[in-house]
């Protein structure tokens, strides 16, 4: 497995190099707002999202641990929290009046699935995800795509709220027995 | 709440927060406790890298430009925080409890002396404190020793790699010149923290480490003038300029 460049751009901001971040923006930016976007379902407010977490990337740069996860890893943990952090702020209504959200994923669980398995990191995941109850994955996969709340869930799924927790709980929890205790062991 | 003795709802919530299920009150909540305990992050941290693969599976959306040309604005020189703490009602009040007289003496002088400073009166006034990062704990003023007015605020987390600064007085800058921040350890060579940005604006320097451990024996803070781009040796080249006390407040 070759270098992934991203490292060396991380590292390179946190001595303040400013060219590195325009590349490393260049680079990333695509895939972050793209995750941004998916949760917080408005352009301007995934805008938002994405300045502030590169604001927040090129403050902390020097944070970041090689050893613990990818680049675009850690990035994207950042630009999930941030928005789901929006979302609390905004608390928008789930607009999916097409219900696209739903078809995306509930349509298949493959689509999702076939892209992490070519990621760096992501491979064992897929694999753990495939192992789940097609309910639990697809509850664990839009919880997480798309930000949905667990009464948005319900929702969606059309199933209880009590229902769609003991979902998303027990596949949780079957993700890391799978997984193993730490992530990456 | 009490995660304190049950495990497995730690580590259910851990996971929940990461998935982004726990939301609203509770999501923050949570949150407050992961600032205070070390195990709770640590199991949020694994589950997020747990998860994270999945958000780099996620189609790209190009954004506009508009978003870098706003990224590069607000790094423009140093990175300038838009709500920090100089924004917060309850920084100041706190800090008015915690300080001893005279660092509570020089902040009063601060409330006047800065434009940005907020007042403690009049009472309603909508503070937004910033989500996930504690008020400042270290904090030094900086006076020019001779006419004792201060010059500069320095202020830091307990956990965060940035030290943040506020030149009080613009007019401290000289053109050609930089002026350099040093952390002073008892028995030891002053430590630089790096160049103190020439703006009104606060600007923040980065740390090596988060600043518990990198100010655990730092009592005092002081700026020497130095050559553009700061001390070429290392250590203080130019005059000391300005020192102050530097505090852990809680």
């Amino acid at each position: 497995m070759g270098a992934d460049p991203l490292v060396a751009l991380l590292a390179a901001c946190a001595q303040s190099d400013r060219a590195a971040f325009e590349q490393l923006y260049r680079q990333t930016s695509a895939k972050l707002f793209g995750v941004a976007l998916r949760i917080v379902r408005q352009e301007d407010l995934a805008e938002e999202v994405l300045q502030d977490c590169y604001i927040r990337i090129w403050n902390r740069a020097g944070d970041y641990r090689e050893g613990l996860a990818a680049p675009m890893t850690w990035m994207a943990s950042i630009v999930r929290n941030r928005s789901l952090d929006w979302l609390r702020r905004a608390n928008p209504e789930v607009i999916d009046v097409d219900g696209e959200i739903i078809e995306r994923v509930a349509s298949d669980g493959e689509g999702p699935l076939a892209a992490l398995e070519r990621l760096q990191d992501g491979a064992a995941l897929a694999h753990c995800l495939r192992e789940l109850e097609a309910k639990q994955r697809q509850a664990i996969l839009l919880a997480f795509h798309d930000g949905l709340s667990h009464s948005e869930l319900a929702n969606h799924l059309r199933e209880p709220l009590g229902t769609v927790k003991t979902w998303v709980r027990r596949g949780l929890a079957k993700l890391k027995a799978c997984l193993g205790a730490r992530p990456g062991s | 709440m009490n995660l304190d003795r049950k495990p497995e709802l730690q580590q259910r919530l851990a996971a929940e927060f990461a998935l982004g299920t726990l939301r609203g009150r509770a999501r923050q909540r949570f949150r407050r406790f992961m600032a205070e305990d070390a195990v709770l992050a640590a199991a949020v941290q694994d589950w997020e890298l747990r998860l994270a693969p999945m958000a780099a599976a996620v189609a790209p959306v190009q954004p506009p430009a508009r978003v870098w040309r706003a990224i590069q604005e607000r790094i423009g020189g140093a990175a300038v925080r838009p709500d920090g703490i100089w924004a917060n009602l309850a920084f100041w009040r706190n800090l008015g409890l915690a300080a001893s007289g005279m660092a509570a003496g020089l902040l009063a002088a601060i409330v006047f002396i800065s434009p940005q400073a907020p007042s403690p009166a009049p009472a309603p006034m909508v503070v937004r404190v910033p989500s996930n990062e504690m008020a400042a704990t270290y904090l030094a003023v900086l006076s020019d020793p001779k006419t004792q007015k201060p010059m500069l605020v320095v202020s830091a987390g307990r956990s965060s790699n940035e030290l943040w600064v506020k030149t009080l007085d613009p007019a401290i800058h000289v053109p050609d010149r930089s002026l350099e921040l040093w952390a002073l350890p008892p028995g030891q060579a002053p430590k630089s923290l790096g160049v103190v940005a020439p703006s009104e604006k606060m600007a923040a320097l980065k740390l090596v480490a988060a600043a518990d451990l990198a100010f655990a024996d730092v009592p005092a803070l002081a700026v020497s003038l130095e050559p553009a781009g700061g001390s070429p040796t290392g250590a203080p080249t130019g005059p000391v300029l300005y020192t102050g006390p530097f505090l852990k407040y809680w």
